[in-house]
């Protein structure tokens, strides 16, 4: 095998909460620049995975590889500062601060502030409503809004893996349709993602690869073109 | 559905031991992550003694501990020892009245001491030649319970919908307010009419069948006294036991567990709250009234903050939530708290736990033998240099002498006097010696605990035996914090899961 | 009119030291969700490393500096102790029970007050320490002034009211401008979003801890600079830092100022128009009231349990 190093390697993750065993020998991995998806049922322990990527939880066993180097007994901030960033599901936006302070708070580990008003600019760009609302207090902002906002401050860490929890979940569909349009663009400026979704169909039709998670093991595994066409994943997830 | 039934067969094949992480970390949570090894219970010989001793019913622990305790009168004579007794007896009471609140009820009270006092008063008020209302116990007693129970309640009231922390506030409060009225209760009802500082005095003792029991005949103890503290005991911890297997009992459990979803169930949270602090509070109340009639008097001083600390280290280190584990907390504390008023039991409580904890973490073992070995030769050394620099270093007499403590003289460096900046630094120095040791491991560890050995006897040589007060707070302290961080449950506390 | 102005003063500079003792409280319990009670005794701790300061440094009598540099000196010295020792209670009382529940580091800290508490009392006996600041520089902190009508306001007085509220002004602008006190404010919105962000939060705790206890410190000197100290004024003045900190609202910082405040003036003047006896009392009334009609305090929110 001579395949490039992937971004991403989760190998043999083992991830409890006290005496429940909630990952099982979960291998996943994210390659430079792809956009994969992991789906599954409630409780399959999706957002389990994202924070034991992000070191929020520790796996008992198992390690997680990241752009070349080991992080499984790294804190937290230090893979933030390699380079990861995540939306977390339902936004957990501060509430009483201000969009902008938000924002901030996403590029928290970059001391020094160089090239911070550059990165405001580029988040208000892609989010010009974000922009208006600037000084508003985070916690008053539409879940729109703040799905907005929560992709802006991910971003606001130049991340090479960006981790995404259920992206749509509370939106109007058209809400939907454009967050996907922006994770779509993110992708296509060169950052890798991994985005958990309940909506399997949306979320295959962008992805590059996806995997299937169940009671917290990988059941399934592919390019997203042929999960689509799976029968049991039809069955389980995508409905009639 | 089928997710919960994968994830208890998954329980049911056990779980690979924790892999050791350092630190703690967000959101992985140690206390969950240690439960297993909390939960297990011992193995190997041990394991099944105490596998047979559990179920030994717990009635007959009752009866063979209060036969016991019955039996103390008979074998020591003395006075002193059976005051002990009767003032373990009133604390093992008040121990298990905290306990529904504490243990039971998941409620931190910090007025539970003032509730004590309730039921002195009252009981004070009911008998006292002062007042003249002389009602006979059969209906003061219960009068006093039942008094400091709708006291808990209308304290409980306020915080009806308060968290945890606004309830601990809350009380605390009332406890100051009762110290504040109960201090200058001469100014608000007048001075005829009510002691203030100096109290209620006057206060007649038990009568039981129209005859007066004496407090004490020809100075000593009436054992009477021991036997009706030790009926109270085993009525209320009976009572309180029906109550835990009670619906109400189960509830409180829920309550602790989780007052959130207790709430969402439809519990009466409120209510629940209500009735474990009513409950507390009232079996403190009829504490307070055996300890008025026994010292015939009543005075605000015995219902200050050091009391309310004692009862909690009491179940906290006996374990909150088990009846037979505040019961003993209550004794091992009690002893504790008496060796420490004498120089001399000082010393030796503090040699013989010195070893004893050393034999329980390092086992016979070399490490032990080196660690021993390693102290007592620290301490010939620095004993001889320092007497060689200068005789009066190691002048000092023991106080309190006895063998022991002629020979530590000889070992620990005891100046004939300190100079002022000796005691806040050696004591600075022994707990910041004692902090620095539980974060290391290994080797490093067994060589500082030989210093912190040495340093240790050096400070209760030279500055804990002399002030014997403060000394016993401290150690409560310790105690307590020790106890919290290192084994929350206590000795015998229910050891349970938490929920996330 | 004179004995009013008199008590405002009182209640203005007994209400700056409990608005200090406050921020502690809510500093923490705003991130940890903790009632820190050891807060009080951390106070009474500050109070004696300043008098020891000042005994480093000649005594009133005779110091070795002039009066203006004696009184930051042994500030920053209390403040400094002060931050240390709560640096230690986080790491050994608190951090090891970070996700036990929550009765547990109450309990802890309850021990950690009391142990406090003895502990100063066995190494320095429970006699008074007075800073004796009326020799210093002849008199002049309270012979100079300036005079409302008939009445002086001492330069003692002036020193502490100002020096408190330009320490929580310096806190206030920490907090809300710099990069560390957003980390700080996140942290206690949401600790593991904070987590997420690359915020470390362990890090941040310890900050919380080191600035509430060195405000505590500087409350112990100011304190004491105007009555004698001793080793147990840590539990009424640590009670009454957390009632101005709850009747501020909790978590607050202009409301720990406010509540602070409000108390300081309740006790000047029940205790100047009714007597000393009953101000005590007086503040656990105001705090049971406000519990009732406001739990959540003047600036608090109301609190939105997650379900
Ligand atoms: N802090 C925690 N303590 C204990 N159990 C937890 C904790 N967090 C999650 N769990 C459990 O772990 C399992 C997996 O949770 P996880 O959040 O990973 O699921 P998910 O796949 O993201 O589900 P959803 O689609 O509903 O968000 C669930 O059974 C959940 O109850
Ligand atoms: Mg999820």
């Amino acid at each position: 095998m001579n395949a490039p190093e992937p971004l991403l390697r989760l190998s043999g993750i083992n991830t409890f909460y006290g005496l429940i065993h909630i990952l099982q020998d979960v291998e996943i991995e994210v390659g430079v620049g792809e956009l994969v998806s992991l789906l599954g049922g409630n409780a399959s322990g999706k957002s389990t995975t994202l924070k034991t990527i992000l070191g929020i939880v520790r796996p008992r066993t198992g390690a997680v590889t990241f752009d070349g180097e080991d992080v499984t007994g790294r804190s937290t901030s230090h893979r933030i500062g390699r380079g990861m960033a995540i939306v977390p599901e339902n936004r957990r936006l501060f509430g009483p601060m201000t969009v902008l302070e938000n924002l901030e708070m996403g590029a928290y580990l970059n001391r020094d502030g160089t090239g911070r008003k550059a990165d405001f600019e580029r988040i208000y760009s892609l989010f010009p409503l974000v922009y208006e609302r600037r000084s508003q207090l985070a916690g008053t902002l539409s879940g729109g809004e703040q799905q907005m906002v929560a992709m802006g401050r991910a971003l606001m860490s130049h991340p090479k893996l960006l981790l995404m929890d259920e992206p749509s979940m509370g939106l109007a569909p058209v809400l939907v349709e454009r967050s996907f349009e922006i994770i779509q663009q993110v992708h296509e400026a060169g950052v890798a993602m991994l985005v958990v979704e309940q909506n399997a169909n949306m979320a295959l039709s962008i992805a590059d690869r996806g995997y299937v998670l169940s009671t917290g093991r990988v059941v399934l595994q592919g390019k997203a073109s042929e999960l689509i066409e799976n029968e049991d994943l039809r069955k389980a997830y995508l409905g009639r | 559905m089928a997710d919960e039934e994968t994830r208890r067969e998954r329980l049911e094949e056990g779980v690979p031991a924790a892999s050791a992480t350092a630190g703690p970390q967000i959101g992985v949570d140690e206390w969950v992550a240690r439960s297993a090894e909390r939960r297990g219970g011992r193995g190997g010989r041990l394991g099944v003694v105490e596998a047979r001793l559990r179920t030994v019913p717990w009635w007959a622990w009752l009866t063979l501990f209060v036969a016991i305790v019955a039996a103390l009168p008979v074998g020591f004579e003395s006075g002193y020892v059976r005051r002990v007794a009767f003032d373990t007896v009133i604390f093992m009471l008040l121990a298990l009245g905290l306990n529904v609140v504490v243990g039971w009820g998941g409620l931190l009270d910090l007025g539970y001491v003032a509730f004590y006092g309730v039921g002195a008063y009252t009981y004070a008020i009911l008998s006292a030649d002062r007042y003249d209302l002389h009602l006979p116990v059969f209906v003061s007693i219960p009068a006093a319970a039942v008094v400091g129970g709708l006291v808990g309640l209308l304290v409980g009231l306020p915080s009806r919908r308060l968290v945890g922390d606004y309830l601990a506030i809350v009380t605390l409060f009332f406890f100051q307010i009762f110290l504040t009225v109960s201090n200058n209760s001469d100014s608000i009802f007048g001075e005829d009419r009510a002691g203030g500082p100096n109290g209620i005095l006057n206060v007649e003792p038990l009568s039981l069948f129209g005859r007066e029991l004496p407090v004490s005949t020809e100075g000593i103890f009436n054992v009477a006294y021991l036997y009706v503290a030790l009926a109270f005991f085993v009525v209320v911890f009976v009572a309180l036991r029906l109550a835990n297997a009670s619906r109400t009992g189960r509830a409180w459990r829920s309550l602790r567990e989780d007052p959130l979803a207790a709430e969402l169930m439809g519990m009466p949270v409120n209510w629940l709250k209500l009735t474990a602090f009513a409950f507390g509070a009232a079996v403190a109340a009829l504490t307070g009234t055996l300890v008025t009639a026994l010292n015939g008097s009543v005075f605000p001083q015995t219902f200050e903050f050091p009391l309310l600390i004692t009862v909690y280290t009491m179940v906290i280190l006996g374990g909150a939530g088990s009846q037979a584990g505040v019961v003993i907390g209550a004794i091992g504390i009690s002893v504790l708290l008496e060796l420490l008023r004498e120089p001399g039991d000082s010393r030796f409580l503090f040699y013989v736990l010195s070893v004893l904890a050393l034999v329980g973490t390092l086992r016979f073992s070399r490490r032990l033998a080196i660690v021993l070995g390693g102290t007592l030769a620290l301490g010939f050394v620095v004993h001889s240099l320092a007497g060689a620099i200068d005789g009066s270093w190691t002048a000092g007499a023991a106080r309190d002498g006895g063998r022991l403590g002629e020979w530590a003289t000889q070992w620990v460096v005891v100046p004939s006097s300190l100079a002022s900046w000796v005691t806040p630094v050696s004591y600075i120095g022994l707990v910041a010696a004692v902090l620095t040791l539980t974060l290391l491991r290994g080797r490093l560890r067994l060589a500082l605990l030989v210093p912190t050995l040495y340093l240790a006897a050096f400070v209760w040589e030279n500055v804990m035996l002399a002030k014997p007060e403060p000394t016993r707070f401290v150690v409560l302290g310790a105690i307590l914090i020790a106890v919290m961080v290192a084994r929350p449950e206590g000795v015998l506390g229910e050891k349970r899961v938490e929920i996330v | 009119m004179d004995t009013f102005i008199q008590l405002t003063i009182n209640g203005f500079t007994l209400g700056s030291v409990y608005a200090l003792i406050a921020l502690g409280y809510s500093l923490v319990y705003g991130i940890l969700k903790l009632l820190n009670f050891a807060h009080g005794d951390v106070f009474m701790v500050g109070s004696f490393i300043g008098f020891g300061a000042l005994q480093l440094l000649g005594g009133s009598t005779a110091p070795k500096v002039p009066t203006w540099l004696l009184l930051v000196l042994i500030t920053l010295a209390a403040m400094a102790g002060c931050a240390l020792l709560g640096v230690v209670i986080e790491r050994f009382a608190y951090r090891p029970l970070r996700n036990a529940p929550r009765i547990a580091p109450l309990i802890s800290a309850l021990g950690v007050s009391f142990f406090l508490a003895y502990s100063m009392q066995l190494m320095f006996g429970s006699e008074q320490r007075d800073y004796d600041a009326f020799s210093l520089s002849g008199g002049a902190l309270f012979f100079n002034g300036f005079d409302i009508g008939n009445v002086r306001v001492p330069l003692l007085r002036i020193v502490i009211v100002a020096s408190a509220f330009a320490l929580m002004i310096v806190l206030w602008l920490l907090v809300t401008r710099t990069r560390t006190g957003k980390a700080m404010r996140a942290t206690s919105y949401d600790r593991e979003a904070a987590a997420m962000m690359g915020i470390d939060v362990d890090r941040v705790i310890v900050f919380a801890f080191v600035l509430g206890s060195a405000l505590a410190g500087a409350a112990g000197v100011m304190f004491a600079l105007r009555a004698p100290t001793d080793v147990a004024i840590g539990f009424l003045a640590g009670l009454k830092g957390f009632t101005a900190a709850v009747i501020g609202g909790i978590g607050s910082i202009p409301g720990a100022m406010a509540g602070g405040l409000i108390l300081g003036f309740a006790e000047a003047f029940t205790q100047g128009y009714i007597s000393t006896r009953w101000s005590d009392l007086l503040v656990f009334v105001i705090l049971i009231a406000f519990m009732l009609v406001r739990p959540q305090g003047l600036f608090g929110k109301p609190d939105i349990k997650k379900v």
